[in-house]
């Protein structure tokens, strides 16, 4: 008696790890199902973008601004993390890429402020900046499209207007659900108006 | 006055050197000296002469600059040196790793003026430290007019970039004029000149 009662144990003991076992590699192999099958739908495509120069939409917008939105959005998109690949225009890697947008930025409205003007009177004095985001296909099918503000209202200099923009327009394309998503195969563009409100970094 | 002054005041004095009666041994070395003096000058100008065409080759040309945007393996809003030598541009902050770009693959540089608040962060708490509004009336005062060169340059592999800097007023077009002057092709679309008076006119409304 005193012999079996070590040996149930050391059975218990071993019952217990190898159902713990099987039990974790079922959930490991669950997971790897889910992933596969969420794979295998497309949901978790990674595309690649490919940014496109500013247009400044005839609005006499400074060279260093436009300058500006580009890198920054470049810099913001990259940030996401929803693109395999992030190009800059003129890239020759991009005709190589199969899964590739591209974004283009129109600039519609541009209120030129002044740094002093904000400093002296608070109210006044504010840089606005609109513009219109269109990805594309390569094709020229609109996939996203949205009109994005960035202001600078209070602190910062006229060049953090660019920063505050390139910052809403990655925001709408990370919250939108057109990546991999069926829209895309439905060629349904969609339309979304977004940054009309002053993120809280001003 | 006696006629032998009035002709030593009014005459013309023929001597080349004038020989001193008690100071004979000093005159000489005085000489000696200033004939030292004049071979040591054109000595050196003529050493001058003949490094000039090396330096001409190759003249450091440096200005301090903040880094705003887009130079690679550059962060932000961060001062140092944008110097040329041979045939990059490089920008250095303090004794971090020098970034460069070919002047061969810049492709436009446009000036630009900007109007900043000087002082920074702890200048800015100060102002909205002071009581009645002070801050707002040193606002007023605290600014300072900038250049801004906004250069445009491609990387090998064809791709788009732009960077910007802020140079001291006056100093954007000595970059542009020197990178010009060292073999970069800027296009002849557009005046630089507009775009600065652009910005300038935005920056005063």
């Amino acid at each position: 008696m005193r012999t079996n009662k070590p040996n149930s144990w050391i059975f218990c003991v071993a019952a217990t790890v190898t159902i713990a076992a099987a039990f974790s590699g079922r959930l490991a192999g669950q997971t790897a199902a889910v992933k596969s099958s969420a794979e295998s739908s497309g949901s978790s495509t990674l595309w690649s973008v490919q940014v496109e120069r500013i247009d400044p939409g005839g609005l006499g917008l400074a060279h260093s601004f436009q300058i500006a939105i580009y890198e920054n959005l470049l810099e913001e998109l990259k940030k996401t993390k929803r693109f395999k690949y992030v190009l800059r225009e003129g890239d020759r890697k991009a005709s190589e890429i199969p899964d590739s947008l591209i974004l283009k930025t129109t600039v519609v409205k541009y209120t030129p402020g002044s740094e002093t003007q904000r400093a002296v009177t608070t109210v006044s004095g504010a840089t606005k900046l609109t513009v219109r985001s269109q990805l594309l296909t390569h094709e020229g099918r609109i996939v996203l499209e949205s009109t994005v503000n960035g202001n600078v209202r209070f602190f910062g200099s006229n060049l953090r207007a660019t920063h505050n923009l390139a910052r809403n327009v990655a925001k709408v394309i990370r919250q939108s659900v057109w990546l991999g998503s069926e829209r895309l195969a439905r060629h349904s563009p969609v339309t979304s108006d977004c940054g009309r409100h002053p993120s809280p970094g001003f | 006055m006696s006629t032998r002054d009035s002709s030593r005041l009014g005459g013309r004095m023929y001597r080349l050197f004038v020989l001193r009666n008690d100071k004979n041994r000093c005159f000489v070395g005085h000489a000696l000296i200033s004939l030292w003096a004049l071979l040591l000058c054109s000595g050196i100008g003529a050493l001058a002469q003949s490094n000039a065409p090396a330096l001409k080759a190759n003249p450091l040309f440096s200005i301090r600059a903040t880094h705003l945007v887009g130079w690679p393996d550059t962060k932000s809003n961060c001062r140092g040196t944008l110097s040329t030598q041979d045939k990059v541009l490089r920008f250095q902050q303090g004794a971090k790793p020098i970034a460069q770009v070919d002047i061969a693959s810049v492709r436009d540089a446009f000036l630009g003026e900007e109007t900043m608040q000087v002082g920074g962060l702890p200048m800015k708490i100060g102002k909205a430290a002071a009581p009645y509004g002070g801050g707002r009336v040193v606002s007023l005062f605290a600014h300072k007019k900038y250049d801004t060169l906004t250069l445009e340059y491609v990387d090998v592999d064809g791709g788009l970039h732009g960077a910007i800097f802020q140079v001291a007023k006056g100093q954007g077009e000595l970059v542009r004029n020197e990178l010009v002057a060292r073999g970069a092709s800027f296009s002849a679309g557009e005046d630089p000149t507009k775009q600065s008076i652009s910005e300038d006119t935005h920056e005063n409304k």
